[in-house]
């Protein structure tokens, strides 16, 4: 479905993004991992049209996406960035709404059937209940659902996800995560998420990246990187597996 | 949404035909139908030209408000703090030094050049590359506000002591004078920026999630910060051209619409414009009113008027 050939990107002069080859296809959940500043944010916004590789080619659905016309590549492919809280009070059902951004035209409102796509996706999400609060009022995990909600209600194929489980509680982290398995299964859509935590990626998804210094360091499902020697080089910690999660410790 | 607007346009209107009613001069509607020529005068060739001024000036500055706060996804960004009435009150203070104030229209002219010339700078030095920083901006317009403020003192120290009446006047905001051209320009700057921030409010709703989630969301992101930055900068220019310094309108109308209306990002254009037409009208009529002869500044009572409303919503709300 998306295809990275030779993709590298830098801010400044310094390189964040080197060299990067992989192919991703239909309804998969893969994880996105790797140290702080490894590249994986740098990566999800070349993916998402935010920035444009410096060199090498992203292509999706067989075309370069530089070629296609923004709102038509945004119908397929929808991006959740790190930090996407609006700046001004906004009821949930209209942030959820807002995702269908790109199918109106320009002096064009949300119809009917724009708003049964938001309620659906508050419903994948659980959320259904939400609807009329503001997002201010919200939990944290509150939020998540909200703005994945809103990733959802475009009805995308290919969804990317900056750090969805970042400064959730355990048990928001084991419900997003479970949440994004059945959006793959519900939705038949590809998700690749960024995150920190090796143990759920590797519990729910299909398949792991691993950046190091913006190089992809590792390519390959999970149970091939849950073991000792793989652990110590990729993130550099001595590890023992036990029960199929990573524990530190020899 | 239409039922708002419904209100706050008839809310207009009343306040239009209040402030039109009233005044020093006791004239009536009754001698204008009579063919009375002082009632005449007074009403639609002082009074009705004035009132109307007010409620444009307002909607200007609440619109150019909405705009530079959702750009910047802050909502204290007002036309003010980002230099752009700075720039206009430099550019007619400069004039006033040189002792060119009494020319009919140099004043204007200039102070609308002076809001363009201070946006293009704030812009530019706000840019890197292709991408304009908003807090770069923001921290611009505070850093040429000082300048301006500087180049104010030295020009007004410099002015012939007669001017210096007419300069403070303007400063502190004033729709004085005010003549059926002047209605007819700013209208016409009115409708187009108004049109224009309507052709993209979907496009500022979106920003409201950041940069990189407008972007990946087919939002050309760095042409919708020119557009809304310019079109909000040249309707502030031209209200402050004819209107002088009135502060306040650009911050404080899209924080009421907010708190009374939260529902959809894109109700608050036309909302605040019409709020901020029917602050102006009121404190038009308040600041000619206040006092049995001579006038007040109307900025003051703007705030005046504003800030009780503001603050007892603030308050009632969450």
């Amino acid at each position: 479905m998306i295809e990275v050939r030779g993709v590298s990107f830098s801010y400044d002069g310094a390189a964040a993004v080197r060299e990067v080859n992989a192919t991703i296809g239909r309804q998969q959940l893969v994880a996105l991992t790797g140290p702080n500043g490894s590249g994986k944010s740098t990566l999800l916004k070349m993916l998402a049209r935010v920035l444009a590789p410096a060199s090498g080619v992203i292509a999706f659905e067989g075309r370069d996406i530089g070629a296609w016309a923004p709102k038509e590549y945004a119908k397929r492919v929808a991006y959740m960035p790190q930090d996407a809280d609006p700046a001004f009070p906004m009821r949930a059902i209209d942030v959820v709404v807002s995702g269908r951004a790109p199918f109106l035209g320009r002096f064009e409102w949300e119809s009917d059937s724009d708003y049964e796509a938001a309620s659906r996706a508050l419903a994948t999400c659980d959320a259904s209940d939400l609807a009329d609060r503001y997002l201010d009022e919200m939990s944290g995990g509150e939020r998540k659902r909200i703005f994945l909600a809103r990733v959802l209600a475009a009805e995308p194929k290919l969804i990317l996800l900056d750090e969805p489980l970042a400064s959730l509680d355990l048990l928001h982290v084991q419900q997003v995560s479970a949440l994004l398995r059945e959006i793959v299964t519900r939705t038949e859509a590809t998700v690749v998420y960024a995150t920190h935590d090796l143990n759920w990626a590797a519990a729910y998804c299909d398949r792991m990246l691993v950046m190091q210094n913006g190089a992809l360091a590792f390519d390959a499902p999970p149970a091939e990187l849950m073991r000792p020697d793989v652990v110590r080089r990729l993130f550099g910690f001595d590890a023992r597996v036990v029960g199929g999660w990573i524990v530190p410790g020899v | 949404m239409i039922r708002a607007i419904v209100v706050l346009v008839v809310i207009l209107l009343i306040a239009i035909i209040a402030a039109a009613t009233f005044g020093t001069a006791t004239v009536s509607w009754r001698g204008v139908l009579a063919g009375d020529v002082t009632a005449r005068t007074v009403m639609l060739d002082i009074r009705l030209p004035r009132v109307l001024l007010a409620a444009l000036v307002g909607a200007a500055l609440a619109a150019a408000g909405v705009s530079f706060q959702s750009l910047l996804r802050n909502s204290l960004a007002d036309p003010f703090i980002l230099g752009v009435s700075g720039g206009a009150a430099c550019g007619a203070a400069i004039v006033t030094a040189l002792g060119l104030a009494r020319l009919p229209g140099v004043v204007s002219v200039v102070a609308f050049v002076g809001a363009i010339v201070a946006t293009a700078a704030v812009i530019v030095l706000a840019r890197r590359r292709e991408y304009i920083d908003p807090t770069r901006l923001l921290l611009s317009g505070l850093v040429l506000n000082a300048l301006f403020t500087a180049i104010i003192l030295i020009a007004y120290a410099l002015a012939p002591e007669s001017d210096l009446t007419m300069a403070l006047r303007w400063m502190m905001g004033t729709l004085f004078g005010a003549t059926w051209s002047d209605v007819l320009v700013l209208l016409g700057f009115v409708i187009v920026t108004f049109a224009v921030l309507v052709a993209i409010a979907g496009d500022l709703r979106m920003l409201a999630f950041g940069e990189d989630d407008a972007k990946s969301r087919g939002v050309d992101v760095e042409r919708i910060k020119l557009i809304g930055f310019g079109a909000a900068s040249i309707v502030t220019g031209a209200a402050v051209a004819v209107s002088g310094i009135i502060g306040f309108v650009g911050l404080l109308v899209p924080h009421l619409i907010r708190l009374i209306w939260r529902r959809d990002f894109r109700a608050l254009l036309p909302l605040s414009a019409l709020g901020g037409a029917i602050l102006l009208v009121l404190a038009d009529l308040a600041s000619r009113v206040a006092l049995p002869s001579g006038e007040l500044p109307i900025g003051a009572f703007t705030a005046i008027l504003g800030v009780p409303f503001f603050l007892s919503l603030l308050r009632r709300g969450r």
